[in-house]
């Protein structure tokens, strides 16, 4: 895996030298281009982290958690998972903080702990998808896109929770 | 949709922060959540770049659509309105995210939507099309959570690798979700 990479690029770039495209100026064209695109996205990430950041440090994800939690716990979600599961659509990354946390506070091997792996692995961040995508092309209306793959989120939220059931030991 | 979500989250952030008398923090957090993003974007500048850049080598050789014709029967299901210059960054995403190189794959996934972009006729609306790669991005299947893994064995797992079968089994079911929920709700929104 690590060397497919690699000589799939030895391959594209010596065949580009053959046929004589410029590989150079091609790559300068491309790279280019990120720039602009950067600054396209950047207000929209700015937008979505400042009300995410605003949300945990006022406490009022702290609130929403103790509300949902008899909810959650019926349908078999241990209180420890709340947070990531509350934070995982908005950021990567605060997801695989929280997921660490998870692993220290009730160990790695831990029923919990192999809830939370299954459920981080096969999930995604979904708003952060939907605001880096749309976002990138000016799209404002974005119609079934957030329902959508909420609903998806929620499928994978439940088959997490049946298949640790099922193949934990 | 997005003016909701914000809106509330905002909103209640506020309320709560009000309410528990710390409204000295809620600005420096607001303001620490915006310099996140521009920490976050420049650091992603970088793969960008590359990515974008080995990205035109292959269209100017048009390796790109080449790819494109030969995947075109398969993605054409998913996406019925994109076209062949959106199906071969659309492939690339999902290959990208399918061998978990996810620096790689925003930009093919922004490269994909632009394309669809330049189809599409009415262009604050999104198309049938830019729904389904957003839903499909959502589960974006991996063959192995390598990130998940690598977690795992630092913390000391006895058996770190017992969780690929769940994940793989529920990644299908969000895919799967996804579709579904997709080709459903795209008829009465």
């Amino acid at each position: 895996m690590h060397l497919f990479i690699p000589i799939l690029l030895l391959f594209l770039i010596l065949s580009s030298l053959f046929m004589g495209t410029g590989v150079y100026d091609s790559f300068i064209r491309g790279a280019k281009s990120a720039l602009p695109l950067m600054l396209q996205i950047l207000p929209y990430m700015a937008a979505m982290l400042c009300a995410l950041n605003i949300f945990r440090d006022s406490g009022a994800l702290f609130v929403i958690e103790k509300l949902l939690s008899p909810v959650m716990s019926f349908f078999g979600i241990p209180d420890e998972l709340m947070t990531l599961i509350m934070l995982r659509p908005f950021s990567g990354s605060a997801a695989i903080a929280l997921l660490g946390d998870v692993y220290k506070t009730v160990g790695v091997d831990s029923y919990q702990g192999f809830m939370a792996s299954v459920m981080l692995g096969s999930t995604e961040t979904v708003f952060y998808t939907v605001t880096l995508y749309f976002g990138s092309i000016g799209v404002k209306k974005t119609r079934h896109a957030v329902p959508a793959a909420l609903i998806s989120a929620v499928a994978g939220i439940a088959a997490s929770v049946i298949l640790t059931k099922l193949m934990y030991s | 949709m997005m003016n909701a979500v914000w809106a509330v989250m905002i909103l209640m952030g506020l309320l709560s922060g009000i309410i528990t008398g710390q409204g000295d923090m809620l600005l420096d957090s607001m303001i620490a959540g915006c310099g996140e993003a521009v920490t976050l974007c420049v650091s992603l500048l970088g793969a960008y770049m590359m990515w974008m850049g080995i990205m035109e080598v292959a269209r100017d050789m048009g390796v790109i659509n080449v790819l494109a014709r030969k995947i075109r029967p398969v993605m054409g299901k998913l996406f019925p309105n994109a076209d062949d210059e959106a199906i071969a960054p659309i492939t690339l995403n999902m290959a990208a995210n399918f061998f978990g190189m996810g620096s790689a794959a925003t930009p093919f996934g922004i490269e994909a939507m632009k394309e669809m972009q330049k189809t599409n006729s009415k262009k604050h609306i999104a198309t049938n099309s830019m729904c389904m790669f957003i839903a499909v991005n959502a589960a974006a299947p991996e063959l192995l959570p390598t990130s998940v893994l690598a977690l795992r064995t630092a913390a000391g797992s006895q058996a770190p690798y017992s969780i690929v079968l769940p994940t793989a089994i529920c990644s299908v079911v969000v895919f799967v979700c996804a579709v579904l929920s997709c080709k459903l709700l795209e008829k009465v929104m």
